[in-house]
């Protein structure tokens, strides 16, 4: 049986290390599971065994003889092909192209596009994969999701100047639907069966419990733990992904004034709101209260969120913020006391070119400026200086560009932004991503104050340690649906993890 | 290295200035010639200055120069109507005004690209000027004489005429300049240009001020059609045609003077003195008007280009 060694891969981001000396053995006709919490590495040991980043050290070994993977072209001569998580189909092409992309075409006497033949290689192609019913004169655009899945994995059958070795597939579900999936593993089983070697990344317990022979789990970038699927189990591939021994009995909740804050009216009011992939939702947030979403990764926390930006259409049920209907758009939000930090930083949150002070004041241009709109430029400047007192921000000048602060503190100006209007309702979505522990801590200490001068917060976090350390309950998302909701004192994030996936599979 | 990187446009057009009253040490640097450098260019800079306003979101406005020719024939043909010289300009204005709003709305709500909703309107005005003119120059007794005195006028100071055109393209961009550097809606817009989806986040009314950004280019570019048919006392459907381009050019050359390569309107001034000096100082050298355009287009490529050089080398 052909065995394929990745041997003592590491690599390190700027002085810090996204993994450790990992080594990750797999066999032709195993289906081999990769595990692990955001940030454990998974995505660089993909990138690594691409070909796509260069490893600061790493040996390959394909049936004991040492191979050459400093490039995407050694991965592809080596026989790796990688499905990724963002489906690299060009809708506009038919079918047949999209499988052929990136090799000649087959030709008549050299020059004309030989369309027959091109067709009929598509179509065997994608009958080896049992997907006789996709035409591959149609265009790719109007397949489904699965579809999709199917013709890029016909294309890797057929791409490349070596047979395939090694299927590599990032979260290959995350779109599927059940009986979608359901398909691909069919298909997954037959590859392996024909002698393929798979690595399969996924969060999803279940499916890895079902399909996947053996399972390796990193932890901060070192593998956690590895070896059959069965003989782990459940528990154990949980036990090592959250990795950090129960502790005690949480925290206790500082409530102290909740007999005072019960008799104020709530910051909303959610009665049985469904919108989009969103249903269920019915909750109350006290003002002083921090509201923690749980859930797999988009499960629809950040939809969740931006339900009370006044985004997202909302078919039943009603949405009470701050004693009124929600807002129209971000713009009343903002003006009514809602402040959102956002998922992504880079994308959604920050002009990287503008100056600290514009970052922080712009959604409260509106209050700072004279009639007219003038705007006080010492104002806001002092608006700004306040604020970066107040999140610990380390900076030179508050007019350089926030493109040159560390990534914790380009988080620290999204947050100045959020905290500057003394903000009734705090939305945070996935707030410390990428920070580093310092930051994360006076961020924290941030939302805990916010909270206890009576602010309602609502937190999603991919951190579940987070959630447990910041949040008063825990609300679990399941696909969309509300599936729980739990006080988090007493949790662990073991404990929360196994009623994540239990919501999951009580949905599927 | 930062510094120069910063300053080497105006630098660049220091020597250019220099090399000029060099060469022509009778003719260029009078005070005669300065005054008409200003009024020559005084319709290129309310463009220029106009225009910055939607790149400062990032976007920009091709129609500006087939506006400008629609609402000079529009105004002439008011007067030719016998209607009073303020109508004329007014319905000029208001088409301006209404052109870039259209501009605002293809952009902003139906989600059209800016080049390509401005490449539509920039065809569509071009038209509705061989309309509205008939497809001819409207000029002599049908321009009423005080129209065209405007651009013949000036305020005396100090013993020095200041052309009525120059001063004009002054007040534009002050109005420009407090718009955007000193107002809530210039900040906003230029969060936008900054990052639209996290200004919109932030509370930004994002399309309201696109729309109303794009009407006030509009604005602009019907108040330099006006300037224009004021100066040559004419008005016919293509004269605005030249303007566009050379704003663009104008804006992008200011854009170089910035560290984070943003239009801004003192910027966008130097970058239209730029190419006012040289169509004026080549003239004068009696280069060939051909030449002449090869040159300037080859110092703008220059100085964008060694403003991104210098910004790559500078990382």
């Amino acid at each position: 049986m052909r065995r394929i060694e990745f041997l003592g891969l590491s690599r390190a981001y700027g002085g810090q290390p996204a993994l450790v000396d990992v080594s990750l053995t797999l066999a032709g006709g195993e289906i081999h599971a990769l595990m692990g919490e955001n940030g454990a590495g998974k995505s660089t040991l993909i990138r690594l065994i691409a070909g796509v980043t260069r490893a600061d050290s790493m040996r390959v070994r394909i049936d004991g003889a040492e191979v050459p993977l400093a490039s995407a072209a050694d991965a592809a001569r080596a026989g790796f092909r990688f499905v990724h998580q963002e489906l690299h189909i060009v809708p506009q092409l038919s079918v047949a192209e999209n499988v052929a992309l990136g090799r000649p075409l087959p030709r008549r006497f050299g020059l004309a596009v030989d369309w027959p033949r091109l067709r009929a290689e598509a179509a065997a192609a994608l009958a080896r994969l049992g997907a006789v019913g996709i035409d591959p004169a149609l265009p790719a655009g109007r397949l489904t999701t699965g579809e999709r899945m199917l013709v890029r994995l016909a294309a890797l059958l057929v791409a490349g100047d070596a047979a395939p070795r090694l299927y590599v597939l990032d979260e290959p579900t995350a779109a599927l639907t059940h009986a979608e999936s359901a398909r691909l593993f069919a298909v997954l089983r037959d590859l392996a069966r024909d002698g393929a070697a798979i690595l399969y990344v996924s969060h999803r317990l279940d499916e890895v419990m079902a399909l996947c022979h053996r399972v390796t789990v990193l932890r901060d970038g070192r593998v956690a733990l590895a070896g059959p699927t069965l003989e782990i189990g459940r528990d154990g591939i949980i036990r090592a992904m959250t990795g950090r021994e129960p502790r005690g009995a949480a925290r206790p909740i500082e409530r102290s004034d909740a007999a005072a804050t019960a008799a104020r009216a709530p910051v909303c009011r959610l009665d049985k709101v469904a919108a989009g992939r969103l249903s269920g939702l019915d909750f109350t947030l006290a003002p002083g209260a921090i509201l923690g979403i749980a859930g797999l990764e988009n499960a629809g926390q950040s939809e969740l969120l931006r339900l009370f930006l006044g985004e997202g259409r909302i078919a039943a049920g009603r949405l009470e913020v701050l004693g009124r209907p929600r807002p129209s758009g971000p713009a009343e939000a903002w003006a009514r006391g809602i402040a959102l930090v956002p998922r992504e930083r880079r994308a959604e949150a920050l002009m990287p070119g503008r100056t600290i002070t514009d970052n922080v004041v712009l959604p409260h241009l509106g209050r700072l400026s004279r009639p007219l709109g003038l705007a006080r430029a010492r104002a806001e400047a002092r608006m700004a200086r306040d604020m970066a007192a107040q999140v610990r921000l380390r900076f030179r000048a508050l007019g350089q560009p926030v493109r040159s602060l560390s990534g914790g503190n380009q988080q620290k100006v999204v947050f100045a932004r959020a905290l500057a209007g003394a903000p009734r309702l705090l939305l945070l979505d996935d707030p410390t991503r990428g920070v580093d522990v310092d930051a994360r801590a006076d961020l924290h200490e941030l939302v805990r104050g916010l909270a206890a001068r009576g602010a309602g917060v609502i937190l999603t976090s991919t951190d579940l340690t987070e959630l447990l350390e910041l949040g008063h309950s825990i609300l679990i998302l399941s696909a969309g649906r509300q599936a729980g909701l739990v006080p988090a004192a007493g949790l662990t994030p073991e404990t929360l993890l196994g009623a994540i996936y239990r919501a999951g599979e009580r949905a599927a | 290295m930062r510094r120069l990187r910063r300053y080497g446009t105006l630098i660049g057009f220091a020597g250019i200035v220099a090399a000029f009253a060099v060469l022509l040490p009778d003719t260029f640097l009078t005070t005669r010639n300065l005054l008409n450098i200003s009024q020559q260019v005084s319709m290129l800079a309310v463009v220029a200055f106009s225009m910055t306003l939607v790149m400062a979101m990032g976007d920009f406005d091709l129609s500006v120069g087939s506006m400008a020719s629609l609402a000079g024939v529009t105004a002439a043909a008011m007067f030719q109507a016998g209607h009073p010289v303020p109508a004329g300009i007014l319905a000029a204005l208001a088409v301006g005004l209404a052109g870039g709003l259209l501009n605002g709305v293809l952009v902003a709500w139906v989600g059209i690209l800016p080049f390509v909703a401005t490449l539509g309107t920039l065809t569509m005005f071009s038209g509705a000027a061989f309309v509205v003119s008939d497809g001819r120059t409207i000029f002599g007794r049908d321009i009423p004489e005080p129209f065209a005195a405007f651009a013949r006028g000036g305020v005396e100071v100090a013993g020095v005429t200041l052309p009525a055109l120059t001063l004009a393209a002054l007040g534009v961009f002050l109005v420009v300049w407090v718009l955007l550097e000193h107002t809530a809606f210039g900040r906003r817009l230029y969060a936008i240009g900054g990052n639209a989806e996290a200004a919109r986040l932030a509370g930004v009314p994002v399309a309201r001020l696109r729309i109303a950004a794009f009407g006030l280019t509009g604005l602009g570019a019907a108040a330099a059609g006006l300037m224009y048919a004021s100066r040559v006392a004419s008005a016919n459907p293509t004269q605005g045609a030249g303007l566009m381009l050379d704003a663009i050019a104008a804006v992008f050359l200011g854009m170089t003077m910035s560290e984070e390569g943003e239009p801004r309107v003192h910027a966008t001034l130097v970058g239209v003195l730029i190419l006012a000096v040289l169509a004026n100082g080549l003239t004068q050298l009696r280069v060939d008007s051909y030449i002449r355009e090869i040159l300037v287009g080859a110092i703008i490529l220059a100085a964008v280009g060694a403003a991104g050089l210098g910004r790559i080398l500078g990382r």
